[in-house]
């Protein structure tokens, strides 16, 4: 049974045509049966569960005062600002790298946190994640103004990074010539009333 | 040392690669001497699928066997609740699930049905003993790697089954006891012995597998397939060497193994999708009841496909016992007077029989059901020098023979329903009757092998084109 | 030919025993339980039936597998789950957990109420489907002074489970309380197996594919088997 092409003769198109029919059902049926063990890799009903809304109850927030939720294993930060720190938020945007965030605005914040300085819904509310934009690490307070060590002569308060020095103002948003290159975070998230706050989802139900 | 081979600067990429690794690693000269250039004979019929089939399987098991493995959770506590995890949390867990346990039975299937193919053309005589061996051994690996995958899902059937078997180890004389406390790693199944299985049934035994059937296929590329006749098709080759009644591998065992694969995967497919619990057969009811160490099922009976070598086992009861102390002492007797050796050898095979019937009657039952359910699967390991017929094939043996081998058939169906069923009376009795079937057919087999009227075995196969 | 006599005289053995063996199991069966309804295809009655379900179950009985969100697949949007079917402290992401603690359940009843996630595919037999046997015991309730609840099973003799709908069962005429049952029965039924209607709809379509799968393949290979004489 001798197999090379010379001496087969002509191309049996029978072959030919079975095989490409063949062929082709083969592919789409292997890429049907991939498609439920890739799939496997998505979150499941239980990490999403995990992942759900949570709820926050800003009742007891006082003006200047930080609480901390836990969303998606992350901490959701939720400062209640002074008139006084919201007033000095345009005041130095020039020292800022993205002051009116519009460095990848799908990304870093929603539409009603791209607004304006204040980066929040409700100005007095800032809500951020806690998490700083260089690698990862969770920034440190630094509300109190004035000259510190590793901070600027005018710090009007705001966050400070230990692991690399990057600097976030009460707005959440990043000095210039830092590490990190983007704004802090702004979670998806909405008021169910007005001492209610849900971190994670912001649709009208 | 193969030469290295410079190509034509004109050649096309493709040719440019292939080149380029056939200098390096011998691809194309592999494909040639496994596929395109390995002759097997022509006239393979539709017994000569299931060895394709059976290495489907093991990929299937495999890739099904790591995705579950990203969700299972090999903790007491925990497992039952990640097997329903994977079936209602995890996008599209349930059909990886079912592919798993299904291609579990499915494996079985397949691989009883290429080793009865084994046995009717007598594929396991010389010179192709150590395929057989291979194969006895993927068999035994496989025995190994369902029963500790099934305890997994810790269920009641699992946790029982495994308590059952493990402590069947107890029976051993002298090492008994300690040797089960080893196999478990505690005094009962319990956590410990779930981290083991789950150790050996994820990496240790696939390996294995895998290593034994590599060694399967070598060996039968080594010496090239049988066929339903028996012929040896080398033994007629054409001008070139090519056997006059061997076609290349690939195209036409190719092609026809891929539409063996499509009616496979239908079967399959219909099973996974519309019965995966298969009436209870294949997912136990029982094992959707969490393991309860203080509660023992009315009714605990392996998987269908141990439930033959369980029977084996049950049936050596204490009154069983003296049938078989006859049975060897008829052997030892029968041994020395009709079959010509040197006296040393028939006065081993006296002093040895006297031996073994004093071990039979210090030693439990219990015991010796053990060893008749081991035996019943190393039996298959010397089948090659069991048979003692001048053909190989079940097609030019006399028609009573073919009789016989329906009638093991039968037995063995007989014998696995009844691994299924509760003890009984009849139940135990035919169990006895079966199992006496069943070693008898492989013990006297040299004797009975011979006999009987034989048909001419053609020189060429028999094959009509279609 | 011979050869083909003999793999078919196999078959015939092979289906003899099976059929043998059929018929001795049904003769085997104990008592016989009664059909449970099938509706799983029914929203509203599964619906009816998850609300008895964790009405009346969910007190003593968990089902720690099944999650709230999922009810969804029959036919519940997530606001209706939260507003009806929510346990107390319970958030829709979470698992169905007993109201009960375990260890007094223990002490109550001498055994710890099973979980009842995929009870309707374990109690499976010889006598029907899971659901059957589920359907005949919550039937099968009688007065039995001499049991320390005051209840006995015909199905599940000296069971420790007391007759938990007693109350509704006496509120209703019998047929309406066999089709609450029904639906209960059925909701359990689901709920061992959430993916099951899933699994037969997709089942289809990939035995359809199979199916011309198959016959290419056929072709294919009658393709090349011409040549071989």
């Amino acid at each position: 049974m001798s197999e090379t092409l010379a001496a087969s003769g002509p191309i049996d198109p029978s072959k030919r045509t079975w095989l490409i029919a063949s062929g082709c059902a083969g592919a789409v049926g292997g890429i049907a049966a991939a498609v439920p063990f890739v799939s496997s890799f998505q979150p499941s009903e239980r990490a999403k569960a995990a992942g759900a809304a949570v709820e926050a109850d800003i009742s007891a927030l006082q003006p200047g005062e930080k609480m901390t939720v836990e969303w998606r294993g992350k901490p959701v930060w939720i400062v209640r600002r002074t008139p006084e720190q919201l007033a000095a938020l345009p005041q130095h945007n020039d020292q800022l790298a993205d002051p009116l965030s519009q460095r990848k605005p799908t990304e870093q914040a929603p539409e009603y946190a791209r607004k304006d300085e204040a980066r929040s819904i409700k100005p007095e509310y800032l809500v951020v994640v806690g998490i700083c934009t260089h690698l990862g690490c969770s920034p440190s307070d630094k509300f109190k103004t004035g000259p510190q060590p590793s901070l600027p002569d005018d710090w009007a308060g705001g966050f400070f990074c230990p692991c690399h020095g990057s600097t976030f103002d009460l707005a959440g948003r990043v000095f210039k010539n830092k590490p990190a290159p983007d704004n802090l975070e702004v979670p998806p998230h909405m008021y169910l009333s007005d001492t209610k706050l849900l971190i994670g989802d912001d649709k009208k139900a | 040392m193969a030469t290295f081979h410079e190509i034509s600067p004109n050649a096309s990429a493709g040719a440019k690669t292939l080149n380029w690794i056939d200098n390096r690693f011998p691809l194309s000269k592999l494909f040639k001497e496994h596929m395109s250039e390995y002759y097997a004979p022509k006239n393979f019929n539709i017994w000569y699928i299931f060895g394709s089939l059976s290495l489907l399987v093991l990929v299937i098991q495999i890739v099904t066997g790591i995705f579950l493995v990203m969700h299972y959770k090999p903790d007491a506590a925990l497992a039952f609740g990640s097997v329903e995890y994977i079936m209602r949390d995890v996008p599209w867990g349930w059909l990886i699930r079912y592919m798993h346990s299904t291609g579990a039975s499915a494996f079985f299937v397949v691989v009883y049905l290429h080793m009865f193919r084994g046995l009717m053309y007598g594929s396991y005589r010389k010179p192709r003993e150590l395929i057989w061996l291979f194969g006895c051994g993927i068999f035994l690996a496989l025995m190994a790697e369902a029963f500790m995958g099934y305890l997994l899902p810790w269920g009641q059937m699992s946790y029982w089954g495994a308590q059952v078997i493990v402590n069947l180890f107890s029976a051993i004389p002298f090492i008994g006891p300690d040797l089960a406390l080893l196999i478990r790693g505690d005094f009962v199944v319990g956590d410990a012995t779930l981290n083991r299985f789950f150790s050996f049934h994820v990496i240790a035994v696939p390996l294995v597998l895998l290593g034994l059937v590599v060694a399967h296929i070598i060996a039968l590329h080594e010496i090239g397939s049988n066929n339903p006749d028996g012929i040896e098709i080398k033994a007629t080759k054409d001008a070139n060497g090519i056997p006059l009644d061997g076609i290349p591998f690939h195209p036409y065992y190719s092609v026809h193994d891929v539409f063996a694969v499509s009616m496979f995967l239908f079967v399959f497919s219909a099973i996974v999708f519309f019965a995966p619990e298969m009436g209870g057969y294949f997912l136990e009811y029982n094992n959707f009841i969490p393991a309860n160490p203080f509660q023992t099922p009315l009714h605990i009976a392996p998987v269908w496909y141990f439930t033959p070598f369980y029977t084996l086992l049950r049936a050596v009861t204490s009154e069983m016992m003296y049938v078989l102390i006859g049975c060897v002492l008829v052997g030892a007797v029968l041994a020395v007077a009709k079959i010509k050796m040197p006296s040393l050898f028939k006065a081993v095979i006296a002093g040895g029989a006297l031996v073994v019937v004093a071990m039979m009657l210090a030693i439990d039952a219990k015991f010796w059901g053990v060893v008749a359910m081991g035996g019943g699967v190393v039996i298959l390991f010397f089948l090659p020098w069991l048979d003692n017929s001048p053909v190989k094939s079940i097609r030019y043996r006399p028609t009573w023979h073919k009789v016989l081998y329906g009638a093991f058939v039968i037995n063995f169906f007989i014998i696995g329903y009844l691994g299924t069923q509760p003890v009984s009376v009849i139940a135990g009795r035919i169990s006895q009757f079966g199992t006496l079937f069943y070693f008898g057919f492989f013990l006297l087999m040299p004797w009975w092998s011979r006999l009987g009227t034989f048909k001419q075995v053609p020189s060429r196969v028999n094959f009509t084109a279609h | 030919m011979k050869i083909m006599g003999f793999t078919q005289k196999i078959i015939l053995g092979v289906a003899m025993t099976l059929g043998l063996a059929g018929a001795v199991q049904a003769a085997a069966v104990g008592a016989a339980w009664d059909k449970a309804p099938n509706r799983i295809n029914d929203m509203g009655a599964l619906q009816s039936g998850a609300k008895v379900f964790v009405n009346y179950c969910l007190n003593c009985h968990s089902a720690a597998f099944m999650r709230y969100t999922r009810l969804t697949d029959i036919g519940l949007t997530t606001d209706q789950i939260k507003d009806n079917l929510l346990v107390t402290n319970s958030k829709i992401g979470d698992t169905m957990k007993a109201a009960i603690d375990p260890t007094q359940a223990k002490a109550w009843f001498g055994v710890n109420p099973p979980d009842l996630t995929v009870i309707a595919r374990s109690r499976a037999g010889a006598g029907g489907t899971g659901a059957d046997y589920l359907y005949s015991y919550m039937r099968g309730f009688y007065r039995d002074d001499t049991k320390p609840t005051g209840w006995n099973n015909h199905v599940f003799p000296n069971v420790a489970m007391p007759h938990v709908l007693w109350e509704l069962q006496s509120s209703m005429s019998p047929g309406e309380y066999d089709q609450t049952i029904g639906d209960l029965v059925n909701y359990l039924q689901w709920m061992a197996e959430p993916a099951q209607t899933t699994r037969k709809n997709i089942g289809i379509w990939v035995l359809i594919f199979l199916a011309g799968l198959i016959f290419l393949t056929w072709q294919l290979n009658k393709a090349y088997w011409k040549d071989i004489k």
